[in-house]
């Protein structure tokens, strides 16, 4: 009996050795994954601040006019339309528009001009 | 029989000793583990835990449509330990190449008598990893949040900028500070024998809350049109400066505000603070003939005049107190109308005069003039607006032409959204809502009205009139083709600083309105301070107006009503 005791009385020691030998080895690990976690999110933020950066309208007009050869709309040049659900699809005269662009007709049937762009 | 045992006696000399030395151990731990207890278990605390504070990172701007403005991230700052460097000398000359700072004074750093010395505060992270390669004894860093604003200079005086220890010390980063900083912690650490961070204590513990987001009333999009319309115009017009401000008539929300010259708050050591003060609300000038649309409102208001009221111009010069005023083109008779449409100093003169003093003045502390707007940004200026009791023989007539009065682009621009929306005066605002760092909403701002100082009939009257201006009037170069616009020039001379008095080289050429004029979706405000050559509103400013709004309709979806022919492809 005594030894019985005994064992379990060990065996509890070695049970709560070994708990708080893995509880500092989680320790380390919880931190080393802190750092990691530091590192990525500089990361992020830098990444962050150069996506900013690069997206800021005037790097854009100046890409869009140097680089594309781009240039703003002159007056009239943009024309915007409303969609007419009411308006029926035509039906498509196949012989008549067979080198018309798929849909161009459908987007003329269903769209009304409503203002024009300054 | 018994034997006598020799070492008797020595074994209880050893017996006696041995418990004596477990005596002296048991003692020992006594005094240790009860007597000295309490002090030995604070010193072990010491050593093995480590007190920080940690600092939630600062909350990010961002415009209306949610583009950052201004973020934070983290940087290294690069510290010396004089006392552990051998070789302060050598050691300069390798940070020296790094951070490209002269070695001569980060020598004279490293040779203080201190114990910390900062030899670079938030450097490019690039700069810190070869720090680390270069692995200098006595030379460490640490990572310290930096503010960063990846727009550069968009938006730089409403934005504001935050000092090296991450407080706000303009412009919205000063007026939202309490919100922006992130919150302080003390965190205790526990350290093993080589001073690692074992664990920290207790494993619930929250890292501190970053700083609350804003969320801007601003557009980029429409802020960088604005901002480069009205650099060009300065730059054309070989200006001192600029100011443009674009708001919503209805609501008051601020969609854009540009100050030119403009700086980089990304780089603010060795910038004056008169280049990033806000000048559209901290300085007041003298509006010229912009003023003449508020004194119209009220003479509108009061039935004074009509739009068909005959006034007679003198053609083109009168005397009021013993001084003359002029007007640059000369007229018989015209109607109240044509007053504002030409821009006639005499018949504003005596617009207001037929008005009264205590009616004009009324009206023009209604319209918010000589009070500040209580727009949520700082260092707002009240502008000037004397009592009656001070005003002289002139004053009246004066103050209907836009001088001994001052006021700011900001005012200005809000007196104009009032006419634009059918008379109501609102608050202006910048920030539409705060958010915490989860994403949550803390606080929203909306459209608030501060009072009403015309009729809708009156504004609409008014409206009319200001169209004429654009139509057939000073102010022709603002019109946007298929929208109509209403607005009004000005052309201010400034007090010359030599002689006290009226410059007749020094001007302020100034635009005020709003499109489309039927159903207002801007109001712009647009001032070019000291021009040269051209100096008229009509000739620096309604430009700008016009260019402004020409694409800032098309990006707002807001489509002309005027007659569309389409070609229709036939194939």
């Amino acid at each position: 009996m005594k030894a019985v005791a005994v064992i379990v009385g060990v065996a509890l020691l070695l049970l709560y050795v070994w708990e708080r030998n893995e509880i500092v080895r989680a320790g380390y690990h919880i931190e080393r994954l802190k750092e990691k976690k530091v590192v990525l999110q500089r990361e992020r933020d830098g990444l962050r601040v150069k996506v900013s950066a690069l997206t800021a309208p005037e790097r854009i007009a100046r890409a869009a006019s140097e680089k594309l050869e781009m240039m703003p709309p002159r007056p009239g040049q943009v024309v915007l339309v409303r969609a007419r659900p009411d308006i029926p699809v035509q039906a498509e005269d196949k012989d008549k528009d067979k080198d018309r662009p798929a849909g161009a007709e459908l987007r003329l049937a269903k769209y009304d001009a409503v203002g024009k762009m300054p | 029989m018994t034997t006598k045992d020799p070492y008797r006696g020595r074994r209880i000399v050893a017996a006696f000793l041995l418990m004596m030395g477990f005596v002296l151990v048991l003692f020992r731990l006594f005094s240790l583990q009860v007597l000295q207890a309490e002090e030995l278990t604070a010193r072990a605390d010491r050593q093995h835990r480590k007190t920080v504070t940690v600092e939630g990172g600062r909350g990010g701007i961002y415009d209306r449509q949610g583009n950052p403005l201004a973020i934070n991230m983290d940087v290294p700052s690069v510290f010396g330990v004089p006392a552990s460097l051998e070789n302060p000398s050598g050691v300069a000359r390798d940070l020296a190449r790094v951070l490209h700072i002269r070695a001569d004074e980060i020598e004279k750093k490293l040779k203080q008598e201190r114990s910390f010395v900062w030899i670079a505060r938030k450097v490019d992270p690039e700069q810190g990893r070869s720090l680390e390669r270069l692995s200098l004894d006595g030379i460490g860093t640490v990572l310290e949040g930096r503010r960063f604003y990846p727009k550069g200079p968009l938006l730089a005086h409403v934005l504001g900028f935050a000092g090296m220890d991450g407080q706000g010390l303009e412009g919205i980063e000063r007026r939202y500070e309490s919100y922006l900083r992130g919150e302080k912690q003390l965190v205790v650490l526990q350290r093993d024998a080589l001073g690692r961070t074992v664990f920290p204590k207790g494993l619930n513990e929250q890292a501190p809350a970053a700083g609350h987001t804003i969320m801007l009333t601003i557009d980029e999009v429409i802020q960088y049109i604005t901002e480069k319309e009205l650099d060009e115009a300065v730059a054309a017009s070989k200006a001192k400066g600029g100011i443009a401000i674009v708001m919503e008539p209805r609501t008051g929300a601020i969609l854009a505000l540009a100050i030119s010259p403009k700086f980089d708050p990304n780089i603010v050591k060795g910038i004056s603070a008169d280049r990033w003060r806000n000048r559209a609300l901290t300085d007041a000038y003298e509006p010229g003939s912009t003023m003449k649309v508020f004194i119209a409102a009220a003479a509108l208001e009061e039935k004074v005049m009509e739009p068909g009221t005959m006034v007679y111009a003198e053609n083109g010069r009168m005397t009021v107190a013993n001084t003359v005023i002029h007007d640059h083109e000369k007229s018989g008779w015209i109607t109240f109308a044509q007053v504002i449409q030409k821009s006639s100093n005499i018949g504003a003169a005596k617009t207001a005069m037929a008005l009264g003093e205590e009616r004009a003045y009324r009206y023009l502390r209604a319209f918010g003039f000589g009070e500040r707007t209580e727009i949520d940004l700082p260092g707002e200026a009240a502008g000037l607006v004397k009592e009656p009791r001070d005003w002289g023989r002139r004053s009246l007539a004066s103050i209907a032409i836009g001088q001994e009065i001052g006021v700011t682009a900001l005012q200005l621009v809000t007196a104009a959204s009032a006419v634009a929306n059918g008379g109501w005066l609102m608050k202006p605002y910048v920030v539409s809502d705060i958010r915490s760092s989860q994403g949550q909403v803390v606080a929203q701002f909306g459209p608030q009205v501060r009072r009403r100082p015309i009729s809708a009939e009156t504004a609409r009257t008014l409206t009319g009139i200001m169209e004429g201006v654009v139509t057939n009037g000073t102010g022709s170069r603002a019109a946007v083709s298929g929208f109509r616009v209403a607005g009004k020039t000005g052309t201010a001379q400034k007090i010359d600083p030599q002689t006290g008095a009226y410059s007749s080289t020094l001007f302020v050429g100034s635009f005020t309105g709003f499109v489309p004029a039927e159903d207002p979706r801007l109001a712009i405000v647009v001032i070019v301070d000291e021009p040269h050559a051209e100096a008229w509103g009509g000739v620096v400013a309604a430009p700008v107006f016009r260019k402004i709004a020409e694409q800032a309709l098309p990006y707002l979806g807001v489509s002309s009503r005027a007659p569309v022919r389409l070609a229709m492809a036939s194939y």
